[in-house]
């Protein structure tokens, strides 16, 4: 076989594969569907490359990333295609498997959309709303839409609690919000200990203002509907008084065995003035955030003592009292553990609902 | 570039393109290779089981990092990743990365448009001939060329802006892509839909629930996770949603059929076969979308074709799946909400544990005893691993909560994450395996060589012996594990799989001590 002979058929190779790749095995007619929802290419290679910093609406992020609209006329096509092809500034050169026809449909797109126009397929009508929310009108409504997309499994629709997250119209930190100030923090590094797991999300400094906004016009929503009583959804101080201070303080002493660790003059003194309602019976049922004291002893015979920082199957992870942490591999040192709040989770089983409310108002007491 | 090389790279494209992208046909799909895993359980049966062997408890001590992927994304990993021709799939919401699974290079990426659907997971694709199935946030079904992620077609199948969202790995049965929606917020029609492979035209839709409005009906029944599929009975298995309103159960009277529900459905109709109900009336929001696993062995000594379910609600269900009947019904942690068990095996939910405006205290909690990541059946011990949850909380449900979509609150109390190994014939525990305080979320895979890998709640991934929960290795990954983790041997290596955080890992014995080296 010549070279050249091994050349052509590597070019018959290749154009059998970018044939076979083009070609759809969907005969036209059967396509009505889906050309009805076919997204422009260009679209979609603006949406997967530049999105990210230009914005799905095109109107950047200025002074960083600049607003792509009108580019058709700011400059030539050929100065766009060098763009594309050879990066600009910061702006990176497109990955290498963005073929030519891609940025061929990407040209066209930047040039032909309409300025109000988003880099989506146009079956999605509703995301055009969404899009331009999240990259020009800022505020409640944007926020709303950015709560819906990644807040509202956890939170509720309508921040007012959902599947595993608390109503935010609640939240002590949102109360003390300001634009954000608080907000953002959970935000962009989520609750990550052992009781509260909310993950992280990439929201931009904007879109964290939008999100406080949306949240805030949700707390002064909830408030409204205080007005009229029994009016606003969620748990109220009130919902929880059901229960017999006396029952209460009897199950305190007695069945409940709470005094074998508590008591209300001491520990426990005034704990209603500094929790109430919900929080209040959450904290009684279990004191999230209890310190465990651990103790390390090491083969040489070092005794170490402190707050359990950090704890798995493996390894432990104490806080010593000059505030030093020190971690031990579990099966090189012999560990003990004072953990009184395990305690509270043994009880569990114990309870019956009137337990519960009964001691509840018994605690509330504790003033 | 000499002849010689040239040759030799024509001869390396071609030896590519003929092994490469023609994708699993339904041959590939009922009898998977130890090279592919080619549907988000794996096979059709749900077990999450492999028969590789190459990882034993012996070794499995030197396992270590093969490679891993980076998406760049501040978004956990929901997906199990499917195995094709040596290329690699998996998923965040809006996003599906094609990855060399002997490198963990990227192939192609595919984006779908930013878009208004709920973003709370994404559990994969489905695959058939060549084309991958992939759902988005606003409810396409989007079919792509598994070679570069060209899209060939893109259909609606729900409404974004009624309030549903989807997030599942398509089922693929022969002529059929199986998919469901999810929607919790809204007074929904649970709702799956079969679409032609080739034009993405639908064949059937199944409702779980009669249209909104209907007079003192539950809405509801979502169908958020991928069924399973018995190939001699030709049924699909699949777990049902909770009922809309989801905490008020005083508008919605009954049974809430079919909620909460294990059906059996023909996939070339649609039709209902049987149903069989984990929470009737359900007001805890305890979906019974987790996997129906299909095992055939014997129980109590006859041969049984059985689907096992350990249940969101706390209960361990046997049910011989020709007809739905129950075999065994059995809590698998602290259940504090039913006054027994009915003569079909169901549990009877006790009306003084409905949410209230004063708070009940509820075990488990509202994530349940167990959620979406798979469990495992392992054949040789008869073990069903779980990752288990025992948990307690408060509900609470009042007027001002209305009669539409969420309609109350829960507040988890406490929760520990447990594997726990359960006896199909019993129920009993035959071990169980702290993996710490508030759980762990990661699923589990069982292999022949009687070694299981899961994760820890503090990032860990873990190989415990499957006899007896023994821990054998582990590794830090700096994130929880939110996926089921799968395996797969090519070029005579074993690889285990499993997304933490926003990275996937592929973990290995060293290729020294990999068979054939």
């Amino acid at each position: 076989m010549s070279y050249e002979r091994v050349l052509m058929l590597l070019a018959v190779v290749a154009g059998l594969v970018s044939v076979e790749g083009a070609g759809s095995p969907v005969k036209a007619g059967e396509m009505v569907q889906a050309t009805a929802a076919a997204p422009d290419p260009g679209a979609q290679v603006y949406a997967a490359r530049c999105s990210m910093c230009h914005q799905p609406t095109r109107a950047g992020l200025p002074p960083t990333f600049p607003s792509l609209i009108g580019i058709g006329s700011k400059y030539t096509e050929a100065q766009i295609a060098e763009i594309i092809h050879n990066g600009k500034g910061k702006m990176p050169k497109p990955l290498p498997e963005l073929s030519n026809a891609d940025v061929a449909a990407l040209k066209h797109f930047l040039i032909a959309a309409p300025a109000a126009s988003a880099a989506m397929p146009p079956a999605a009508a509703t995301a055009v709303s969404v899009a331009v929310a999240g990259g020009q009108a800022h505020g409640v409504q944007a926020g709303d839409a950015l709560f819906r997309q990644s807040c509202a499994f956890c939170h509720g629709r309508d921040a007012m609690g959902g599947e595993s997250g608390p109503d935010l119209t609640r939240s002590k930190l949102v109360l003390s919000d300001v634009a954000g100030n608080k907000i953002a923090d959970v935000v962009k590094n989520g609750r990550q200990n052992s009781e509260k797991k909310m993950p992280p999300f990439p929201f931009s400094d904007q879109e964290i203002l939008d999100v406080s906004a949306y949240i805030h016009s949700q707390v002064e929503k909830a408030n409204a509907s205080a007005k009229k009583p029994g009016g606003r959804k969620g748990v109220d101080v009130s919902d929880l008084q059901t229960g017999n201070v006396e029952a209460g303080k009897a199950y305190f002493n007695g069945a409940g065995t709470c005094s074998t660790c508590h008591s209300p003059t001491g520990d426990l003194a005034g704990v209603a003035t500094r929790r109430e309602g919900l929080q209040l019976e959450m904290q009684m049922l279990y004191p999230r955030g209890a310190k465990s004291k651990g103790t390390v002893t090491t083969r040489a015979g070092e005794k170490v003592t402190g707050v359990v920082a950090y704890k798995d199957e493996f390894v432990v992870g104490l806080k010593t009292a000059d505030g030093t942490y020190r971690s031990w591999n579990l099966d090189k040192v012999t560990y003990v553990e004072d953990a009184p709040v395990k305690k509270h989770a043994e009880l569990f089983p114990n309870y019956t609902d009137k337990d519960i409310h009964d001691l509840m108002a018994y605690i509330q007491t504790l003033k | 570039m000499k002849l010689r090389n040239v040759a030799l790279a024509f001869f390396l494209m071609t030896g590519i393109f003929c092994a490469g992208a023609q994708g699993p046909d339904m041959a590939g799909l009922l009898h998977p290779k130890a090279d592919s895993w080619p549907t988000y359980h794996g096979d059709y049966s749900g077990r999450r089981h492999s028969p590789l062997t190459q990882i034993t408890p012996a070794n499995v001590g030197k396992m270590g990092l093969a490679w891993a992927f980076q998406t760049g994304l501040n978004t956990q990993i929901k997906s199990s990743p499917l195995l094709a021709d040596g290329v690699l799939y998996f998923t965040v919401p809006d996003n599906i990365w094609a990855v060399d699974a002997r490198s963990g290079h990227m192939i192609w990426r595919y984006t779908y448009p930013p878009n208004p659907g709920l973003h709370i997971g994404q559990r994969g694709v489905g695959i058939y001939k060549g084309t991958l199935y992939f759902v988005t946030p606003d409810c396409h079904v989007v079919a792509l060329d598994a070679k570069n992620g060209t899209v060939k077609w893109n259909v609606l199948v729900a409404d974004v802006s009624k309030g549903y969202w989807m997030s599942m790995a398509p089922l693929v049965v022969g002529g059929h892509v199986i998919v469901g929606a999810s929607g919790d917020f809204d007074n929904l029609t649970g709702m799956m839909k079969s679409l032609d492979p080739v034009t993405g035209a639908v064949q059937w839709e199944w409702n779980s629930t009669p249209p909104p409005g209907t007079p003192g009906q539950a809405t509801g029944g979502a169908t958020w996770m991928t069924g399973t599929y018995d190939p001699q009975l030709n049924l699909i298995y699949w777990g049902t949603g909770n009922p809309t309103p989801v905490l008020n159960g005083k508008v919605r009277p009954g049974d809430n059929l079919y909620t909460c529900s294990i059906v059996a459905l023909n996939p070339d109709t649609g039709k209902l076969v049987w149903a069989f109900q984990p929470s009737p009336h359900d007001t805890h929001d305890w979906d019974a979308a987790e996997v129906p696993v299909l095992v055939d062995a014997d129980f109590h000594g006859t041969p049984r074709k059985m689907l096992m379910q350990s249940s969101r609600n706390g209960y361990f269900f046997v049910l011989d799946r020709t007809n739905g009947k129950s075999l065994l019904t059995v809590p698998f942690g602290p259940v504090n909400w039913t006054k027994g068990i009915d003569a079909k095996g169901q549990p009877i939910p006790n009306p003084e544990k409905e949410p209230a405006p004063d708070g009940r205290l509820i075990a488990p909690d509202e994530g349940g005893m167990t959620n979406y990541r798979s469990p495992s059946f392992d054949p040789k011990t008869g073990l069903f691993v779980v990752d288990a949850h025992p948990s307690f909380s408060l509900y609470f449900a009042k007027p001002a909560d209305g009669a539409y979509g969420w309609a109350g609150a829960d507040y988890g109390l406490w929760g520990m994450g447990v594997i726990e190994a359960i006896d199909y014939q019993t129920g009993k525990i035959r071990w169980s395996h702290e993996v710490g305080q508030g759980g762990s979320g990661a699923g589990v895979l069982t292999t022949d060589s009687g070694v299981l890998f899961t994760g820890d709640g503090a990032g860990n991934v873990i190989a415990l012996e499957t006899a007896t929960g023994k821990t054998l290795w582990h590794a830090g990954t700096g994130a929880g594990m939110q996926t089921s983790p799968m395996t797969y041997e090519l070029d005579g290596r074993q690889y285990v799989l499993e997304g933490s955080g926003s990275v996937m890992f592929a973990w290995a014995l060293p290729e020294s001590m990999a068979a054939g080296n």
